[in-house]
């Protein structure tokens, strides 16, 4: 038996239908603009401008790119490298992390807590963290430059802590101790399994976080093959802009190397493109862990 | 135990509060002091003990080390192999390998910062006015090398001219190795010259010809933009309208002018009669459609314009990229040809590029300032060593036919082009192999080379530090309101005008006209310059 739809709910969907479409379809516009500037001769975009239907097509712009692939592929392997183990590792450390600062019956908790919350407010800066790297921990060029910063971040430890009290009472921590399990054990067979929407949650954080870093490849790789693969990205197009900008005074050629603007385009559809194929895919988790999270609030 | 633990914590906490305070405050003077204080000190106890010992060089290469070489830009694919075979070279003459760093573009001057900052071991680094050399210099962040040079690099110290050591100076130390190459990036009007004739168009000469000319291809090619222009008002319009009607003595800032013969002379140009005239002229380039409405938001280069048929002309550019535009032209539309005037040609300042332009320097934190100095020598003197990190492998990057440099493949499948490693500073006129293409430029240099005349500007270091929050406020006020100015947006312009020069002055203008004017007038009379 289906319930007779009001006139009011009728015409409250309709408008809901209206401006959701709207708003896809402006997010989808750019989107739209740049695949047809990858396909579009580079004369013709400096000449008439972008449109959404390639005035004279090419594909140039690709053909530029997959002539040399290697640098592209390297960096895709360095970032999904990158990403994977990073993501691991840090959800290891920080689930741990977040485990040990919960139990009551740490005796320190609090000044651990106290200690890692306060590096959000007072840090040393740029200059002192790239001394540390640099000097010290001589970490330039390795991929663990790339991973180890980000290995554990005070905010996703709170999160995981907070998660971590609110889903797994104290209770069930007790009686599997008394069941002879070990911490460890409680950590593994109990703790983790409780917590998995958190664990998706700070984890996709995580990954987002490194599938997005340039800036430590930026301070700290010379080696090209070792470049994550938005800083490659982000390089090609300031590479471009800086002769752009400099060149007529420092005398700098601009003969070869300048990536033309449908390259650019393809290179931005070649980059992002497994992302946004990936994407739908993993929201689902994405929601459903944020969601888990605020119900139990 | 409690108290104990807390009381641990407290301390650790003041400890790091404490700490990042510390760090915020030594950061701007991380710069001057880190490396300076300790290490020249004992550099030159180095140099004055093993002197002559080693007849080859003159100093002890008995230790190998490696030294960190830094240059700004992209590294080109074939570096590791270009690095490998200097290393088998150096290794042998120095017993010093080398490992050649590259910046890239991205953030490139933060990254400058802190080599040279964070006390990192850099050997050697690129320098030039527009990375600030001058500034570093005086900072204490590069080594003097006076007492070096005669013993770790003679030939280099005889190679490269009294006059050009005596230039890059800054307080009778020198701090950098000059390139010897004479250029000039002095700018140009650029036009297509196919059109010129097809439509009898004057040949730009000035602003008047130039004017006439952008009338023409208005009329005529009614789907083209008479002038290539885009977002960067400043650089590429309104210094160069300057550069070519006011003979100024070099890009001065803040609104300041001053001309070539008269140094001394520091006259305020924005808001004056010359300024207001110059926004007139742009207005009616503007009204008249030689400019894009939208100018304010074009981000394509002031070339991709011109090389793609969208512009008819260019305000003005060096020789060196006009002639990049013409290869690009000839291989595109073999139909199209391109025109060129120096504006040297109209107003006799034909300026070399300083001294100062293209160098490196040896960062005080290098712990082998010997070993880096007779390795730059090498790169800059021993034939072997510069054709390879100019030009590559020949035969396989490159060949030379009837004296001309010959790329093998093209920029994409060439792992190193033409001075793929921006080997600027290390250029030597003596081993430089030319492109074909090149002869257009050497054409136009060998016309410069006979009206020459010295820069007088570029060798001035301004220290800005006694007004740098004015300076950044000045900046987003000429951004707001000069650039539609500059573009020919506004209305009435000489309200415009009064506007913005109310708003410069409330963002403290005349402090710095006055406080940049101080050290200009201190520089010209020390240096004599008339």
């Amino acid at each position: 038996m289906k319930i007779k739809e009001d006139s009011y709910m009728k015409g409250f969907r309709i408008v809901a239908v209206i401006v959701i479409v709207c708003a896809s379809l402006a997010c989808l516009f750019p989107f739209l603009l740049i695949i047809s500037a990858s396909f579009t001769q580079n004369e013709s975009i400096i000449r008439e401008g972008y449109k959404l239907v390639p005035s004279v097509f090419s594909m140039e712009g690709y053909r530029t790119v997959f002539q040399f692939p290697k640098q592209v592929l390297d960096a895709y392997s360095v970032t999904v490298f990158t990403t994977i183990v990073g993501t691991t590792l840090g959800l290891f450390l920080m689930t741990m992390a977040g485990y040990v600062l919960q139990r009551r019956d740490f005796k320190y908790r609090n000044i651990f807590s106290f200690f890692i919350y306060f590096t959000t407010l007072f840090g040393g800066g740029l200059v002192p963290w790239y001394i540390l790297i640099t000097k010290y921990l001589k970490l330039t060029d390795t991929l663990t430059v790339l991973i180890y910063p980000g290995l554990m971040t005070p905010f996703l430890i709170i999160l995981m802590k907070n998660f971590i009290r609110s889903a797994v009472p104290d209770e069930v921590v007790e009686s599997a101790k008394i069941d002879g399990a070990n911490d460890f054990t409680i950590y593994s067979r109990i703790v983790l399994q409780l917590s998995m929407p958190g664990i998706a949650t700070v984890g996709l954080f995580l990954a987002l976080h490194y599938w997005n870093d340039w800036f430590t490849s930026s301070l700290f790789i010379n080696d090209t093959s070792k470049y994550q693969l938005q800083y490659y990205l982000y390089n090609v197009i300031n590479t471009m802009s800086f002769i752009a900008g400099m060149g007529a005074g420092t005398g700098i050629s601009l003969g070869q190397e300048l990536p033309t603007e449908s390259t650019k385009m393809a290179m931005s559809i070649i980059v992002t493109g497994p992302i946004l194929l990936l994407y739908p895919f993993v929201q689902r988790y994405f929601v459903k862990g944020l969601t888990i999270g605020a119900v139990k609030g | 135990m409690r108290k104990a633990a807390k009381a641990v914590a407290l301390l650790l906490s003041i400890i790091l509060i404490v700490s990042s305070l510390a760090a915020c405050s030594t950061k701007n003077e991380g710069n001057k002091g880190t490396g300076a204080t300790a290490k020249p000190t004992d550099a030159p106890k180095a140099t004055d003990a093993p002197n002559g010992e080693e007849p080859k060089t003159g100093i002890d290469t008995s230790k190998r080390v490696e030294l960190q070489f830094y240059m700004l830009g992209n590294a080109p694919k074939d570096i590791d192999f270009i690095q490998s075979e200097i290393n088998k070279m150096a290794l042998e003459d120095l017993n010093a390998t080398v490992k050649f760093n590259y910046t890239t573009w991205t953030d490139w001057d933060q990254k400058y910062k802190l080599l040279l900052g964070s006390g990192q071991q850099v050997d050697l680094i690129f320098t030039a006015e527009w990375t600030q050399y001058q500034s570093y210099a005086k900072r204490g962040a590069f080594l003097p090398i006076d007492d070096l040079l005669p013993v770790a690099a003679p030939v280099l110290n005889d190679f490269v001219p009294a006059d050009m050591w005596e230039a890059v100076k800054i307080d009778g130390k020198i701090y950098t190795v000059p390139a010897t190459y004479k250029e000039y990036v002095t700018d140009g009007f650029v036009w297509r010259e196919d059109l010129r004739k097809k439509y009898d168009l004057p040949t730009p000469v000035d602003i008047p010809t130039f004017e006439q000319y952008l009338e023409g291809i208005k009329k005529n090619e009614p789907d083209m933009v008479p002038l290539s222009m885009n977002s960067d008002m400043k650089t590429n319009l309104s210094d160069r309208l300057r550069g070519i009607s006011h003979d100024p003595i070099g890009a001065v800032g803040y609104g300041l002018g001053i001309r070539y013969e008269s140094p001394t002379d520091v006259y305020p140009y924005w808001g004056s009669e010359e300024h207001l005239n110059d926004l007139v002229t742009l207005k009616r380039w503007q009204d008249n459609n030689y400019m894009v409405k939208n100018v304010l938001s074009v981000k394509d280069t002031l070339q991709d314009q011109i090389t793609s048929g969208k512009a008819a002309a260019l305000l003005g550019d060096n020789p060196t990229r006009y002639n990049d535009m013409v290869i690009k032209i000839q291989a595109a539309h073999p139909d199209w040809e391109l025109g060129y005037h120096p504006f040297p040609m109209t107003n006799g300042i034909a300026t070399p590029v300083h001294p100062i332009h293209n160098g490196f320097a040896i960062p005080a934190s290098s712990n082998n300032a010997e070993r880096a100095l007779a390795f730059y020598e090498k790169m800059v003197t021993d034939k072997r060593y510069n054709l390879l990190t100019q030009y590559g492998v020949e035969g396989k990057n490159y060949e030379v036919k009837d004296g001309y440099y010959t790329m093998i493949g093209d920029s994409n499948s060439n792992g190193f082009p033409r001075e793929a490693m921006n080997g600027w500073a290390w250029r030597n006129p003596e081993y430089m192999l030319f492109d074909k293409n090149y002869d257009g430029v050497k054409k136009i240099f060998d016309e410069l080379d006979k009206i020459q005349v010295p820069d007088k500007f570029t060798g001035f270091a301004e220290d800005y530090s006694g007004y740098q929050a004015e300076r950044a406020a000045l900046e987003q006020v000429e951004k707001q309101y000069l650039y539609p100015l500059t573009a020919g947006l506004v209305k009435d312009v000489e309200k415009g005008l009064k506007e913005f020069m109310d708003k410069a002055k409330a963002a403290g203008l005349e402090k710095i006209q006055q406080e940049y004017t101080k050290q200009w007038l201190q520089y010209v009379q020390e240096q004599g310059i008339k």
